[in-house]
């Protein structure tokens, strides 16, 4: 198979060939290669790329899909203007 | 079969079919065989002659001395898995078989028949087609088949 | 800050139910639908339904969703809704923040149902990412929903309910399915479905699996390939198929983020799709008044979606001090009604999933 061309986050366009290079490297949390890798960063927040992610960390660390840590969801998780939020400021007071 | 291609093996056509005798008038054939969470075909059937029961998981049985064969059950199944059949003489039987396909077919045409398998068997003869406001877009195709395809014909395809 | 005392996410059939059920025993709720219409995933699902006729069984989803919209309808005076609005934050002293076309709202409110629904899984393959790809649900709403074809000679990849319904629709609209592949050994969903697809001439290919994509800006071609017991591609087995689409359909999992966010305690439970928050048996999550209901806390079906609607909105209701005047009655139906919709063999991953998330 040629890594190079299987996509595993369509968002921030990562593809497998990335995560198995960081994951040798011994970064084998979501959280670590989220910070490197922006997977689970974009416009969907993980729903595309997070299973296939997690399947990957099980096999290379032979842990049941069920223990491996999913990355920590925090709000807001669609893009919002600072403007946006300025003026929910500006209406409140 | 049915669980590697979804066509059922010859036991299980045959365990739907009912008794020569009563095949002689028309008759509701459930080509159902997995317990599913479903029974609108007993809830719609007016004569009460498909027994489903409390469990909605049970799979339907056909009370062949009830059944009139008048095809509500036909249009009224999500499976579009029932089917009504009468041996008519030694040559013809009469199906009357869901169909949600466009275009449908016309009175006096002649279709291909097909089988379970998706393969063309046989010529088949289009009697009639109902498709009322109470059937909400599933017609119901009548059609005169050869006989000896009775446990075979399961739809129509395409004009001949 | 705008207050409500009760606001529901998602105005799919479990989020359009429990709305109801709050609003007859007298509670005013808030449903926030990021889609421009509500109906969740019902809008787009043109065939008959399954289930029992407590549930709208035989009857084509798009008129359900009809059917539950009318319902909220009627009670436009205690049900306010706002589509085209994305819940973006939650957080725990039960503030939501919405995100309507550029306009940031913050609303506060004392109970939440989330009801957000499902997303479809993905594959890993090579050219998994050139257009044409789809998944199966894209698929529907492109057709069903805006009347476009996804392309003329199509492979499904998926033989559970979802991957055979939307073939059989795809033949509706004229387009040539070309087969069906099931990385399993048996065919996932029901057997009626299939044996529709077969007799209509679809191949339903068990122990396949689409290997890799072709083509230049767009889909060309597929390679698929027979697996072995262990799921892996077989030499020599590879075949090559003109296509111009190709549809994923190898399952859902549950939108549970908005309640990774509040720390709710969650599990990741393959039998229910995915991570989903540990409920008791009214559903009620980990964090009191923060409830969940339908395909967010294990991937099912619209009939059990409903029916668990129902049961939040009535026992929310009646923890904000709104009791039903057939409380009793209801309560023990709905459970009823549940308890049926499971207790196949269909329903048996599903009666193992829950209990392993029952707090
Ligand atoms: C092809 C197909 C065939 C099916 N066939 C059947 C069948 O025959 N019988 C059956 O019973 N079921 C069937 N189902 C399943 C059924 O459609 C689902 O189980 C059901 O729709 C789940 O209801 P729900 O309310 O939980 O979620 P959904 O219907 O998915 O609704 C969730 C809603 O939440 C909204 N939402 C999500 N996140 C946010 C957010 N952050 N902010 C605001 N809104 C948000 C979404 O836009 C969506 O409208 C089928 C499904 C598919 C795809
Ligand atoms: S054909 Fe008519 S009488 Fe016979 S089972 Fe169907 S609905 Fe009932
Ligand atoms: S309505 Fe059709 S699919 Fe449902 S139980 Fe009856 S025969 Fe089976």
């Amino acid at each position: 198979m040629n890594k190079k061309d299987v996509i595993i986050c369509r968002c921030e366009d990562v593809t497998l060939e990335e995560l198995h290079n960081l994951m040798k490297e011994g970064y084998t949390s979501f959280e670590e290669i989220k910070r490197i890798l922006r997977v689970g960063m974009g416009s969907c927040q993980g729903n595309t790329c997070g299973q296939l992610i997690q399947r990957e960390l099980a096999n290379f660390t032979n842990t049941p899909i069920n223990k491996v840590v999913t990355h920590k969801v925090r709000p807001l998780f669609a893009g919002v203007k600072l403007k946006s939020i300025v003026k929910a400021l500006d209406d409140e007071s | 079969m049915l669980n590697t291609n979804g066509v059922p093996d010859k036991k299980q056509i045959f365990s739907r079919f009912p008794d020569k005798k009563y095949i002689l008038k028309p008759k509701a054939i459930t080509e159902c065989y997995e317990e599913i969470p479903c029974n609108p075909c007993s809830t719609s059937c007016p004569f009460d002659a498909i027994y489903i029961g409390e469990d909605i998981n049970t799979a339907p049985i056909v009370d062949f001395e009830k059944c009139t064969g008048c095809g509500i059950c036909v249009y009224n199944c999500p499976g579009l898995a029932i089917f009504i059949v009468q041996e008519l003489d030694n040559e013809n039987a009469r199906f009357k078989i869901p169909y949600e396909l466009i275009p449908l077919p016309i009175k006096g045409e002649t279709w291909s028949g097909v089988n379970r398998a998706g393969e063309v068997i046989t010529k088949v003869l289009i009697e009639k087609v109902s498709l009322t406001e109470k059937q909400d877009k599933t017609a119901l195709i009548q059609v005169l088949v050869p006989i000896e395809f009775i446990n075979d014909f399961i739809t129509i395809r395409s004009k001949l | 800050m705008k207050k409500i005392d009760l606001v529901i996410i998602g105005g799919g059939p479990a989020g359009l139910s429990a709305a109801k059920m709050a609003a007859e025993s007298g509670l005013s709720s808030l449903i926030i639908e990021r889609n421009f219409k509500i109906g969740g995933q019902l809008v787009k699902q043109t065939h008959m339904f399954f289930g029992s006729e407590k549930q709208y069984a035989k009857t084509r989803g798009i008129d359900i969703a009809k059917i539950l919209v009318n319902d909220v309808l009627k009670y436009s005076d205690m049900i306010e809704i706002m589509t085209g609005t994305t819940v973006v934050g939650l957080y725990k002293d039960k503030v939501v923040t919405l995100l309507k076309d550029e306009k940031y709202i913050k609303v506060k409110t004392k109970a939440i149902i989330i009801a957000t629904g499902a997303s479809e899984k993905v594959l890993a393959f090579e050219k998994n990412d050139l257009p044409g790809i789809y998944g199966a649900g894209a698929v529907q709403t492109l057709m069903n929903v805006h009347g476009v074809l996804p392309g003329h000679n199509v492979v499904m990849v998926g033989s559970g309910n979802i991957g055979l319904i939307v073939s059989y629709q795809l033949i509706q609209a004229g387009v040539n399915v070309l087969c069906v592949l099931e990385a399993s050994s048996e065919i996932g969903g029901y057997k009626v479905h299939a044996s529709k697809l077969k007799r209509l001439g679809v191949d339903i290919k068990t122990s396949h699996s689409i290997k890799k994509a072709i083509g230049k800006d767009y889909l060309e071609r597929i390679i698929i390939g027979k697996l072995d017991d262990k799921w892996e591609f077989i030499e020599g087995s590879e075949e090559e198929l003109i296509v111009d689409a190709l549809c994923i359909s190898v399952g859902l999992s549950p939108l549970s983020n908005l309640l990774s966010m509040i720390g709710t305690e969650m599990k990741y439970v393959s039998y229910l799709g995915g991570l989903v928050p540990l409920i008791d048996e009214n559903y009620e999550t980990s964090i009191e008044n923060v409830f969940v209901a339908g395909d967010v806390c294990g991937v099912e079906e619209a009939s059990s979606a409903i029916v668990e609607g129902y049961l939040t909105g009535l026992v929310v209701a009646k923890k904000l001090g709104y009791i039903h005047p057939n409380y009793d009655k209801l309560y023990l139906d709905f459970k009823a009604q549940l308890h049926n919709l499971r207790s196949g063999p269909f329903g048996e991953k599903l009666r193992r999933g829950l209990e392993e998330i029952m707090r």
